[in-house]
């Protein structure tokens, strides 16, 4: 069970708003979508931290019922879930959204139950980790690569392919001084990727220990019966 | 602002004063076990009255010869018989203490525990640091003797501890530390080269002279050559009891007067490789344009002699505009009448604050000062924001909580620039309320980590736990002038001890001496 | 500027789990032991359901109580909860997981309410439907090109950025010479291979 996986940080919060108060918040969202209350965003993109994140308010009627033997849920209030991956820990980062962008998180949670603002830090802090659900399984197809890191690579495929095109036929000369020009203006994607930095000690601990129960697991399966590593 | 508030007399010295800058280019670090509460009390007791406080320094001040501070590791206040609530009321990273977090840190290889001096080989017997600054040799050891004599009256019970690696062996009394001296020169100069110290962070009540808020505040939207680009930290990024940066009083540990006016610092001693940091300069540089000098200053994003590249772009630029800085000091020394002083001073601050008062925003693709140059990742100055107008609710949104007053001062001489070996290297230590937020956030994220700049895993050239494998790219600032890779990057600096400690106002050291700590 | 117009395809499921047990352990907690034995990063059973990005699982127990004066409030079952990120139309998603972790889909649904009548794709497709909570608020900070792409990507970047370290200096001669190399190698149009597996964790 772990938040973290590679470079990225599975956030998931739920958190309680006024039933009547949902739908406002509806429309506040419906608002953002269409640029109208878009600015109050903009900076999420510029922080470049996160991978996919989502808002997802549910009214009390609106959770999956599946079967007459499921009992209806008689909830006094709706919810909002919120799912986001983003590279470093909470503990690190809170620090940077909340000082980057605090009326858009206010936006955000506007109104929902005991919500104490982005700022200052502790209260909105407090609020987030209390609502907090741990992952159970979190995967990430490139644990190797942050946002900016698949956000690069993804700008540098196509024109290191369309490089190779139209450098095919040309002198050493003329080649090598495209070359320079293609990797000045594409110097921004470059860069090696490698393991994420261990921002949790209690995350590298399981981590660690995991791998080496599965490293004396495969030992075990490898010894004939009856023989024990002292032999 | 007035800051009237902030008493000063409580704070210790070091928190707002770089030594260095008044005039005190020697140093000792020395480091304490308690045996017996009961005297380790007594001796902390028995130090308040050399202990340096905040007080302003003016022009007119009469200096000390010598100063004193001191400071506490969690096991030093538990030995101190700290009450336990007290002692769980400080961050995790505090009591777990610097070797423990190593893996945050990057304290690996060649930077593990396995080679640092044997003093931190048991690092649960580092109770309390002292530094002595001082003037001169003979204040210096003045000093240091008036400590023994106070120690003396607690043979057996408090130890000082032995274990610091010098050009002596590595079994002295205490870390030795002093400016670099060139040609009879007392420098700010470091091993490496570079000036260093040139910026610090200015932050409100901290009775720092005004000028240093242009480049030390946090940035405004406004030109930052002006006082207008710049406003002044919050006293609670630094000193705890005070509003932060996020509008509030940060977390502090209780009672309130154990750690009011008090702050936390972290102790590095940093082993300088000088042979082959000036190997690979000499190597790379000869096909890196400009030479040398120019990939030194790239990967500082400062030319040796502290001009920074944004604004000098070439050593002939740098090399001028720092002579006539160190022209217009000398007039301003040796002015005669008032009117000659005040414009002589007009004149130096105009020049210093082109020395601090730069931003990277006609800078963002880092043709002149690399992204990942040591200065741009340690102190972003409002680069985060990557130009995009108005998208943080301030430019500083993600540098100001991370901002790291730096103390400390280089040790040992090199003998040989082309070798590794003998100890030299630089006693580097950070101050802010959050060792975890401020210094391991910066060591982790910014130093030895580039998603933040965009740089995937690259790290500070300079700084960086490199492995052999990794590189360092300048960027380039035409088609014709592309980028430049300093790869496959040799540690340049490697850890060689080190913990994280509190600095108590002296109120608390007084009370925590009085066994008067309750947290009830 | 990045040439990115593609959108990911998010899914949020709420799925009920019965209110039951195996003998004294509930449903929930067996859901909840069996998600967490899954392995990790390219074992994971989700690298094999083709073009998925980021995805978790939880067991959704119960919502929190906010404290005075907010009101207490209790769901009526536990819920199983998978929020993902893809590529492509959710149908042809959700087959692809059907088809690729049919095994493991079984085993974390096995005590999900009515999910006992689940026995191909077409019923998967219709269950999921049934679960699936309408997103208020979709924030791409990232692409949604498909996955093959994004890996090809990654691998290229890194093998790009080391042979423009490794190249520096190079004559031009030795530099065409060494690009058409690296081509050949690293095959920029062939999203086969070479190229990142889903959930590989460290580099070869």
């Amino acid at each position: 069970m772990s938040n973290i996986a590679g470079k990225a940080y599975a956030m998931n919060v739920i958190t309680p708003i006024g039933r009547w108060r949902a739908i406002c918040n509806l429309i506040i969202f419906c608002l953002v979508k269409t640029r109208v209350m878009a600015k109050r965003l903009d900076g999420l993109k510029t922080l470049s931290l996160i991978h996919y994140a989502r808002w997802v308010i549910i009214r009390p009627h609106q959770f999956p019922r599946l079967s007459e033997e499921q009992p209806k849920e008689n909830l006094k209030y709706a919810y909002m879930l919120f799912f986001s991956n983003f590279n470093g820990s909470w503990t690190q980062y809170v620090d940077s959204f909340h000082m980057a962008i605090p009326g858009g998180l206010d936006l955000l949670w506007k109104k929902n139950i005991r919500y104490p603002k982005s700022v200052p830090l502790q209260p909105f802090h407090s609020y987030i980790v209390h609502n907090q659900i741990w992952t159970e399984h979190y995967y990430n197809p490139y644990p190797l690569a942050s946002a900016n890191d698949v956000k690069a690579a993804v700008a540098l495929k196509p024109a290191l392919c369309e490089f190779i095109h139209t450098s095919e036929n040309l002198s050493d000369e003329e080649f090598a001084r495209q070359y320079k020009a293609f990797l000045f203006a594409n110097q921004a994607y470059l860069g090696k990727m490698a393991p994420a930095p261990v921002v949790s000690l209690a995350n590298q601990a399981t981590q660690e220990r995991r791998r080496l129960n599965e490293l004396y697991g495969r030992l075990d399966q490898d010894q004939p019966k009856g023989q024990t590593h002292d032999d | 602002m007035n800051s009237h508030y902030i008493d000063l007399d409580d704070i210790q010295g070091n928190i707002v004063k770089a030594y260095g800058r008044f005039g005190y280019p020697f140093a000792r670090y020395i480091f304490f076990q308690f045996h017996d509460m009961d005297a380790g009390r007594a001796f902390i007791r028995s130090l308040l009255p050399l202990i340096t406080t905040s007080r302003p320094w003016f022009a007119d001040t009469k200096l000390p010869s010598a100063t004193t501070n001191i400071a506490f590791s969690y096991q030093g206040l538990k030995h101190l018989g700290l009450p336990t609530k007290s002692l769980h009321s400080f961050p995790e990273e505090f009591s777990m203490g610097m070797k423990a977090r190593g893996e945050i840190l990057g304290d690996d290889n060649e930077s593990s525990p396995d080679h640092w001096d044997p003093v931190w080989r048991n690092d649960k017997r580092v109770h309390m640091f002292m530094s002595i600054n001082a003037q001169n040799l003979a204040a210096l050891e003045a000093r240091y003797q008036k400590i023994q004599d106070l120690l003396n009256a607690h043979t057996g019970k408090v130890e000082q501890l032995r274990g610091h690696r010098g050009e002596q062996g590595d079994d002295m009394a205490y870390q030795e530390a002093a400016a670099v001296v060139i040609d009879g020169k007392i420098t700010a100069k470091e091993h490496f080269g570079y000036t260093d110290g040139i910026s610090d962070p200015y932050f409100k009540g901290s009775g720092s002279n005004p000028i240093n808020l242009i480049g030390g505040g946090k940035p405004t939207r406004q030109d930052p050559a002006t006082e207008e680009g710049w406003a002044p930290l919050e006293t609670g990024e630094f000193i705890l009891g005070y509003r932060d940066e996020t509008q509030e009083l940060p977390i502090a540990p209780v009672p309130r007067l154990l750690s009011y006016n008090g702050t936390f610092m972290v102790y590095r001693k940093l082993h300088e490789n000088v042979g082959s940091f000036n190997h690979y300069i000499e190597q790379m540089g000869r096909d890196f344009p400009g030479g040398p000098e120019a990939l030194v200053a790239k990967m500082s994003g400062r030319w040796r002699n502290g001009a920074p590249t944004v604004s000098f772009p070439t050593q002939a630029e740098a090399d001028a505009f720092i002579e006539e800085l160190e022209k217009a000091r000398e007039a301003a020394k040796v002015a005669a009448t008032p009117v000659e002083k005040a414009n002589a001073l007009a004149h130096l601050n105009t020049l210093r604050k082109r020395l601090t008062g730069f931003n990277f925003n006609q800078d963002i693709g880092g043709g002149r000062c690399p992204m990942g140059s040591h200065i741009r990742r340690t102190n972003p100055r409002g680069c985060l924001e990557y130009g995009v107008a108005n998208a943080y609710s301030t430019p500083g949104a993600l540098d100001n909580r991370r901002r790291l007053l730096r103390r400390g001062l280089p040790y040992g001489k090199v003998t040989d620039r082309m070798s590794d070996e003998g100890e030299h290297g630089i006693i580097f230590m950070a101050i802010g309320t959050s060792i975890e937020r401020q210094f391991e956030f910066v060591q982790q994220q910014w130093i030895n980590y580039g998603n933040d700049f965009k740089l995937a895993n690259q790290k500070d050239p300079l700084l960086g736990n490199h492995d052999g494998h990794g590189d360092f790219m300048i960027e380039g600032n035409s088609p014709e002038n592309p980028p430049f890779f300093c790869a496959r990057l040799p540690r340049f600096v490697t850890t060689r001890g080190g913990e994280y400690f509190f600095i108590p106002s002296l109120t608390a050291i007084r009370m925590i001496a009085d066994n008067l700590i309750d947290p009830t | 500027m990045m040439i990115n117009t593609v959108e990911p395809t998010p899914l949020t499921l709420l799925c009920p789990i019965k209110n039951g047990a195996v003998g004294e352990q509930s449903y929930a907690s067996i859901t909840r032991e069996y998600l967490q034995s899954l392995e990790n990063h390219d074992r994971s059973p989700m690298a094999a359901v083709p073009d998925t990005f980021l995805c978790r699982f939880f067991i959704l127990n119960d919502v929190f109580y906010e404290g005075s004066p907010a009101q207490e409030d209790h769901l009526q079952s536990k819920y199983l909860t998978f929020c993902c990120n893809f590529h492509g139309d959710t149908e042809t998603y959700l087959r692809g997981f059907w088809q690729h972790a049919e095994k493991a889909i079984r085993e974390i649904w096995r005590y999900c309410v009515a999910f006992d009548k689940v026995n191909d794709a077409d019923s998967f497709v219709a269950y999921i439907k049934k679960c699936t909570l309408k997103t208020t608020y979709y924030f791409n900070g990232s692409t949604g090109v498909p996955l093959a792409e994004q890996l090809k990507a990654l691998y290229l970047k890194q093998e790009l950025s080391q042979f423009a370290c490794d190249t520096q200096g190079h004559s031009s001669q030795q530099l065409r010479a060494a690009f058409r190399h690296f081509v050949a190698r690293t095959q920029p149009d062939n999203l086969a291979e070479p190229t990142w597996r889903p959930g590989q964790n460290f580099l070869s």
